[in-house]
């Protein structure tokens, strides 16, 4: 059986959007929805980190700048997690464009960094390779 | 039939979107769509309830909290009321994972504090006594000291009084009524005096720093359905204070509807079977 | 039973006297973080504290005693304090611009005389984390600004952080600078969503 035959069989893939706003988190659900993920959300790194111990997510796609748990604090407190919640692929998606930004990112254990705005099409490409569901 | 002429208020779809997320940044509540036919009738009880002529006033008292609307508007979305052995969720977390955890880091001999804050009117800390001595197989190795506080007098000396109708008892098993009440007249029980000994009831704030400084090296708190009623600066200041009366590594839990993610930094998350509690750090080694 | 109590709990102390406040000042330096973290939080609300409280918080690195520090400063809450907590809102760091907008967002009062200048800012990320700063202030003051920042601002990152906060704080009037907003960025991505998404919520309200 083909990694997308074992996909088509099992529950549909699970996204966790952490980013304080409201909108970028419909955006992020409408479109990841549509293309058939499932999609909870997070406000800041705190709640993220609740989500995460409690329940089973597939990526976590998370802002830089959140009130009382920025994205890079919450990445390292993931990664310093002793659950299977420590290898949870991460998405950062930020406004910051420097190298700085970048390099902070890989340091906190992002597997990958986006630019704000996202593009649907970005946004939907990147999920299916993080998460391995391209078919 | 002459109606006083209250007209339902025209709410529309975007307006509960505009209310959930306020509620949702705020508190940290949130509601799926199933449950919309529940929001539009709360949303709808509370304009009329403010006698707000639109969304827009209502949202606008709201958001200023003007008559602690925020906290009716809580309230019609929680049950919040007080019983034994409510969130007993967290008690069994206690006895199963946080007091032994609490109790390898310690010198031997120091008794286990806790403290239930607010403990209105004496639910909560009775609680935490009946379900230790039911649960804890440790319970008869260690000194143990509730601290019991709430800043209205009333319900402290209520708690005191320790009296108590059906409707507090309603999770308690008969046995345990029977073991740790005595029946005073009809509807009515008293709680053993040797339980009502065991408590320390005292008035405290809890954004007060020079009362809270009073309060010192607890091992667990609880401090439940209280913070979501704060505004931001106020749960700041409480979560330091809160703080500052852990000791390293003590712990704290908050009711049902609550997290930290809308609170404070201060605390790390940690997650057992049965509850998520906060953890004051641990001390460093220098 | 295996309870106990201790002996009766001492009266609430009072506030510091002018020999605390003075030792918890010069507390502010010691190499002990947790000397600092008290001396931060007795220091709360007390203004002739402000500057002292500033200079230790440039240099402090422990996260939890700079909140205090932060803390202590929002409890004074005067032009002072809203001086000594701005410059972390051009941070490095984004722990501490986050630690810096949540005290900052409780003190709408004495930060709006700011705000303008803050919205103008020649630094994007300035002027998002202002436009989070507008949310707290009087809903109609906060429109019209947001609204104005709207109208010329090139930066779409700055547009969505305005955006969102009209999405709680806008009423109908605030329409046509959406409109215009998602007009000017019609072939960018998520604007126009958000522009819709937020028009749908205010659309029923008036000013």
């Amino acid at each position: 059986m083909s990694e997308s035959d074992k996909r088509l069989g099992r529950a549909r893939v699970r996204i966790l959007i952490v980013d304080d706003s409201s909108l970028v988190r419909l955006y992020c659900r409408d479109v990841l929805e549509s293309a058939g993920f499932e999609v909870d959300q997070a406000i800041n790194g705190i709640e993220a980190i609740e989500k995460v111990l409690a329940q089973t997510f597939d990526l976590v796609i998370v802002d830089v700048n959140m009130p009382r748990m920025d994205g890079f604090s919450f990445l390292r407190a993931l990664r310093a997690s002793a659950k299977d919640a420590a290898s949870l692929p991460a998405l950062v998606i930020t406004t910051e464009a420097g190298k700085q930004d970048r390099e902070d990112a890989r340091a906190a254990g992002a597997s990958y960094y986006l630019l704000k705005p996202v593009s649907e099409y970005d946004l939907v490409r990147h999920v299916a390779v993080l998460t391995g569901t391209l078919p | 039939m002459e109606f006083s002429g209250a007209r339902a208020v025209h709410v529309t779809q975007g307006d509960v979107r505009r209310l959930c997320e306020f509620l949702y940044r705020r508190t940290g509540m949130s509601f799926d769509n199933n449950k919309r036919y529940y929001i539009d009738r709360r949303l709808a009880e509370r304009i009329a309830a403010t006698h707000s002529g639109s969304f827009q006033s209502y949202f606008a008292m709201l958001r200023s909290d003007a008559e602690h609307e925020i906290e009716h508007l809580i309230n019609a979305f929680t049950v919040n009321e007080t019983y034994f052995y409510r969130e007993d969720h967290q008690l069994r977390c206690m006895t199963s994972h946080l007091l032994s955890t609490l109790l390898q880091r310690r010198k031997t001999g120091d008794p286990i504090r806790i403290w239930s804050i607010p403990c209105s009117t004496g639910e909560e800390p009775y609680s935490i006594a009946i379900w230790l001595m039911e649960n804890w197989s440790e319970v008869d190795n260690h000194n143990i000291e509730i601290v019991a506080s709430d800043i209205d007098s009333r319900a402290l000396n209520s708690a005191a009084e320790g009296f108590y109708g059906a409707r507090a008892l309603m999770r308690l098993s008969r046995q345990l009524v029977d073991r740790y009440f005595a029946p005073v007249d009809e509807g009515r029980v008293r709680i053993d005096p040797g339980l009502r000994e065991s408590v320390q009831f005292t008035r405290a704030n809890l954004i007060d720093p020079q009362d809270m400084a009073r309060y010192r090296d607890f091992d667990i708190v609880f401090c439940r359905n209280v913070l979501i009623y704060f505004d931001d600066a106020s749960r700041r200041l409480a979560a330091e204070n809160l703080y500052d009366c852990l000791r390293p590594g003590g712990y704290i839990c908050l009711g049902h509807s609550e997290t930290m993610s809308r609170i404070s930094s201060l605390f790390s998350v940690c997650r057992f079977p049965e509850a998520i509690v906060y953890q004051r750090p641990e001390a460093k080694h220098v | 039973m295996p309870f106990i109590k201790r002996a009766p709990f001492a009266e609430r102390t009072n506030a510091e006297s002018a020999n605390g406040l003075t030792r918890h000042l010069s507390e502010l330096n010691s190499p002990d973080a947790e000397i600092r973290w008290h001396a931060a939080r007795a220091l709360g609300g007390f203004a002739p504290a402000v500057p002292a409280l500033a200079v230790a918080l440039e240099a402090e690195k422990v996260p939890h005693v700079r909140e205090a520090m932060m803390t202590a400063l929002m409890r004074v809450g005067d032009e002072a304090s809203v001086r000594a907590l701005l410059p972390y809102l051009r941070s490095q760091d984004a722990h501490l611009r986050a630690a810096a907008i949540e005290a900052l967002q409780a003190l709408p009062e004495a930060v709006a005389p700011f705000m303008e200048a803050l919205l103008g800012d020649t630094d994007a990320d300035v002027r998002i984390l202002a436009t989070e700063l507008a949310r707290n202030m009087p809903p109609e003051d906060a429109a019209r600004a947001l609204c104005s920042l709207l109208a010329n601002e090139l930066h779409p990152n700055v547009c969505a952080a305005a955006i969102e906060v009209l999405a709680e704080v806008g009423t109908r009037d605030a329409v046509p600078a959406l409109e215009a907003c998602a007009q000017r960025f019609s072939n960018t991505p998520f604007l126009p969503f958000a522009v819709s998404a937020t028009i749908a919520r205010i659309s029923s309200t008036e000013s």
